[in-house]
């Protein structure tokens, strides 16, 4: 009944913060202004969806990309058929190239999401659920805040990038966690960091 | 003919993806209720391997009864070194709420502790289990929301008192159902019921509150009524009519009931504290 909130020190906090906030324009000039900032993304898993798939718009150099992800969560896996939309944005403080080659590696990436699921079994209030006295719980099934880091390969070829082929590929792996996983694990010692993260892997397309 | 790369590689993505699956880093969703195969269907399996552990006697039960495990994962691990060292239990009884959030990773979490238990483990469901896709999780994850068992002459009847989760419709609890399992007094002795709202909580349907404390006073054998939710024990009888209510602690106080029942509707109870409660921890 009571939530508790015991306080525990985590290095996860210290993971998401983006602490490489200090970034230099390492990707080379050619680069800055093409490909297009446009991009689509397909992910596989990472708790939003089994597969989510979106796109979204280059900002600051491509170091910060909005987007907006639908993704699928089969009857036979969900209990329910589920349809997840996440809003997120990742930031990429660097992208170093790989030697002279067309490759680029971002060691890490992070960023905030939010997560909104379809289905009348989620409701936003309990005051919208109708059935519960104001204050009976305290989150909402409906919509999941949550956030990540990870690691991305990029690949940017010296094609003139117009056209159907995309001028930047990139693949990415994510390791993510919400709020209520977040809290159950900042309320006990014994949940170690590993049962609360969830891998994402995915890939994004530039124009 | 040579079989293509990507061919050859199947089995190592099938076995990653298993892998990451059953330590838990794949989720397509903490709503989902797909969990790894040995993780479903929990209550069937206890109750299987109830009927397979040799009894300590064949007139009395002796169980656990805590409830309310929702988000107290470190106290889990305490109660399983507790109770592991208690003599001469049968089994422990989880009285609903097993989850905070009805997220399945919660459900599991709470397994992942409970299944170091040298005794088997059952649930019922909890409010908090309903919660958004929770129910049916709890299915997939445990069973049935109303079940029964019985165990050295004693007819354990577990279920869904949760009415304000179905917006008190006036069918939780299934008063009909529950009057068919207390009928049926053959080859038992005594019964147990076990749910997680008790009949005089705001969250119980009141329309229903008086057949059923009807119901439970006409049934001979009926020993004792069992429920969480409160988080913290209590014991009487609220309708002054000879039929026992208990409630337990939830696994933040640091303790449980040990309850013996035996023949003509006997019980003993024992409150052992666990963990942080403990003088010396």
């Amino acid at each position: 009944m009571a939530p508790r909130f015991r306080t525990r020190s985590s290095w996860l906090a210290g993971l998401l913060l983006p602490a490489v906030a200090v970034a230099q324009p390492s990707l080379p000039d050619r680069h800055l202004n093409q490909p297009g900032p446009f991009f689509l993304t397909v992910q596989f898993a990472g708790g939003i969806g089994v597969v989510a798939v979106g796109g979204g718009y280059w900002l600051a150099n491509r170091r910060v990309e909005p987007e907006l992800l639908v993704g699928r969560v089969p009857r036979s896996l969900g209990g329910r058929g589920m349809t997840m939309f996440t809003l997120r944005t990742t930031y990429t403080p660097f992208a170093p190239q790989l030697g002279r080659g067309n490759w680029h590696m971002s060691p890490l990436s992070v960023g905030a999401q939010a997560t909104y699921t379809t289905g009348k079994q989620f409701f936003l209030t309990n005051r919208s659920a109708g059935r519960y006295p104001k204050g009976y719980y305290w989150w909402s099934p409906k919509v999941r805040l949550g956030a990540f880091a990870g690691l991305r390969l990029t690949y940017q070829p010296d094609y003139d990038p117009r056209g159907w082929r995309p001028g930047r590929t990139t693949l990415y792996a994510n390791l993510s966690t919400n709020d209520l996983h977040l809290v159950s694990h900042l309320t006990n010692r014994s949940l170690r960091l590993p049962e609360i993260l969830t891998l994402g892997l995915g890939a994004k397309a530039g124009w | 003919m040579k079989a293509p790369r990507i061919l050859k590689l199947y089995p190592v993505l099938l076995l990653a993806s298993a892998t990451l699956a059953a330590c838990g880093l794949l989720e397509y969703s903490p709503n989902q209720t797909h969990v790894p195969a040995a993780e479903r269907h929990l209550t069937a399996q206890n109750v299987a391997r109830l009927a397979q552990q040799p009894k300590t006697s064949n007139d009395t039960v002796r169980f656990v009864f805590i409830g309310d495990s929702q988000r107290f994962y470190d106290e889990a691990e305490e109660l399983v070194a507790s109770v592991n060292q208690q003599p001469n239990i049968d089994f422990v009884v989880v009285a609903g709420d097993i989850s905070d959030f009805g997220l399945v990773r919660e459900m599991r979490w709470v397994h992942h502790r409970l299944q170091r238990l040298r005794v088997p483990y059952l649930t019922v469901i909890g409010n908090h289990d309903q919660v958004g896709n929770g129910r049916l999780i709890y299915q997939q994850v445990f069973g049935p929301l109303n079940y029964t068992f019985t165990y050295a002459g004693t007819r354990f009847i577990f279920l869904d008192t949760n009415s304000r989760e179905y917006g008190f419709n006036g069918r939780v609890p299934d008063v009909g159902w529950l009057r068919q399992q207390l009928a049926d007094t053959a080859g038992t002795r005594r019964q147990v019921v076990v749910c997680h709202v008790p009949p005089l909580d705001a969250d119980f349907d009141s329309t229903l509150t008086s057949s059923y404390a009807r119901l439970l006073r006409q049934s001979p054998q009926l020993t004792l009524h069992l429920a969480g939710h409160v988080h913290r024990y209590t014991a009487g009888q609220p309708f002054h009519d000879g039929v026992p209510y208990l409630t337990t602690y939830s696994f933040a106080k640091h303790r449980y009931l040990v309850l013996s029942v035996w023949g003509q509707r006997n019980f003993h109870l024992e409150t052992v504290a666990y963990g942080a409660a403990l003088p010396h921890s």
